[in-house]
């Protein structure tokens, strides 16, 4: 097994209602910065970064995050994950998520951007226990091609697998290879290039909160087709094509505050950016 | 056994009739959407979804489940088969669709009990009854062809074909179109099927559960289209 070429192990617990750090760890091309408490929440927000300013031929990167009992966290990254070409070994993103009971996590990174020839596979694998609630967003975007093409990398493949206590409830396996899909065909990304997910997890859902996320979504503005539906267990998760990052980065905002009104009755913080 | 030598082979076809009344001609998954935005509006642009939806979703989901529990039934493992069935079900991320097909599968599953004396249908039977499995045409098709002693690529073909015998009559009522023409659409897909068949045979187990992003947005955006005469 070849090393890590960056590696982080957070561990997040409730310590008297406020959400803190048990343990942070990280090492090699792979960071985290101060948390931050936006609007005295009791819980953080933390950063991750890549120092290496993207992911090269081969990177191995390890993820793991575990929240105690009643933790809470945002985690989100502080730019975009760019893919360079791959040419001998394609990228290789594991990422461990633990939530013990009644936590709450929302996970919502910035775009994977996938240059010229680049191949990446990321692997999430999600273990919860009764109660705990999950927000996952996921957007896949084609880097900039010098000749101009709409889809240069060469693969992306992104498994989510989601356990509630420990039966799989979610599987989810997106792999874009343009050379063996056409792409632009019906049934595949007719037409756009970008691919948003938003997989939520949480006991709260019902179909009131999913009408008022499907009548928001039909009034908001842009080129976009998106799709809504519940899991087998409590949960939705909202797939989205679109043309430019930023109407998914919207899209998936709204929803976002939607989920936060009628879940806490509280708007999300803006995730400023450094 | 009463009948000795019955043809295996022609008792797996009962199941791919279109009439086998498992409920498939209320399911389009998601053909339903496109016929509503005008995207498949005759036999060629029917066709063109059928073959997306055979070679990919069909493929990647169904098609690698059957290979996967026949192996699985040959090697008594009975715990893959429950994971295969858990798997089938919660990687269908449209709630109709996935609705639909566990209908589709209980259904099967009760003929096939009143027809045939297979253990394992059994146990699957108890199991969905005590909410530990989903249920799947796909499982008990490839139980019913494995009891059968039918060959495993013959029980993909044949699973294959079912699907696309009743999608071309659902096509047919919708779109609308002849009934000669859904007929020609069968006899011309004879080949695909034969490609898929050796594409499922062929795929890493890795490769399970691909999504096709267009198919499933057209899935979750059924439960909001205007006119339904299927319910997936």
């Amino acid at each position: 097994m070849p090393e890590w070429t960056g590696v982080l192990d957070l561990v997040m617990e409730n310590r008297q209602g406020r959400s803190v750090a048990k343990s942070v760890y990280f090492q090699g091309a792979f960071k985290v910065m101060r948390p931050v408490y936006f609007n005295k929440n009791s819980y953080p927000c933390y950063y991750l970064l890549n120092p290496g300013g993207g992911y090269l031929d081969g990177d191995r990167y390890q993820m793991k995050v575990t929240l105690g009992e009643r933790a809470m966290l945002t985690l989100t990254t502080q730019s975009a994950t760019k893919v360079y070409r791959t040419p001998t070994e394609q990228v290789y993103q594991e990422t461990v998520i633990r939530m013990k009971k009644d936590s709450y996590l929302e996970y919502l990174p910035d775009a994977l951007i996938a240059y010229k020839d680049a191949s990446c596979y990321q692997k999430n694998s999600i273990y919860m226990e009764k109660g705990a609630t999950l927000l996952y967003a996921e957007i896949l975007t084609p880097g900039w091609s010098p000749e101009g093409e709409k889809f240069s990398y060469d693969m992306l493949r992104l498994k989510t697998e989601i356990y509630m206590e420990g039966q799989l409830v979610v599987f989810d396996h997106i792999k874009l290879h343009p050379a063996s899909q056409n792409m632009n065909e019906l049934g595949f990304m007719e037409g756009y290039t970008h691919l948003g997910s938003l997989i939520v997890v949480g006991e709260k859902t019902n179909n009131a909160l999913l009408d008022r996320l499907y009548e928001t979504l039909q009034q908001e503005a842009g080129e976009f087709a998106f799709g809504l539906s519940k899991l087998a267990v409590p949960g939705f998760t909202i797939r989205i094509l679109a043309n430019y990052t930023q109407v998914v980065e919207r899209i998936i905002s709204v929803c976002h505050h939607v989920i936060s009104e009628e879940w806490d009755q509280m708007k999300p913080s803006f995730l400023r950016k450094y | 056994m009463g009948i000795v030598m019955t043809n295996h082979a022609l008792s797996l076809l009962q199941l791919c009739d279109s009439s086998f009344p498992i409920g498939s001609f209320s399911q389009s998954f998601g053909l339903e959407t496109y016929i509503q935005k005008d995207k498949v509006t005759d036999a060629n642009t029917f066709s063109e979804w059928l073959h997306v939806y055979v070679h990919e979703q069909l493929a990647y989901a169904d098609g690698l489940a059957v290979r996967l529990s026949y192996d699985a039934l040959d090697n008594d493992d009975l715990d893959k088969v429950w994971e295969l069935d858990r798997i089938l079900t919660v990687q269908n991320l449209a709630r109709e669709s996935r609705d639909g097909t566990q209908r589709m599968g209980d259904r099967m599953l009760n003929i096939a009990e009143a027809i045939y004396k297979i253990p394992v249908l059994t146990t699957y039977a108890q199991k969905i009854r005590d909410k530990q499995a989903f249920g799947h045409p796909a499982i008990v098709f490839t139980m019913i062809g494995h009891h059968l002693q039918v060959e495993k690529n013959t029980t993909v073909l044949y699973y294959l074909y079912s699907t696309v015998v009743s999608l071309v009559q659902n096509a047919v009522r919708a779109i609308p179109l002849g009934q000669t023409a859904g007929q020609k659409i069968i006899y011309t897909f004879q080949q695909q099927l034969q490609q898929t068949t050796d594409k499922i045979m062929e795929l890493d187990e890795e490769e399970f559960g691909v999504v096709s992003p267009g198919l499933e947005l057209s899935q979750m955006q059924h439960e909001r289209v205007g006119i339904r005469i299927f319910s997936s």
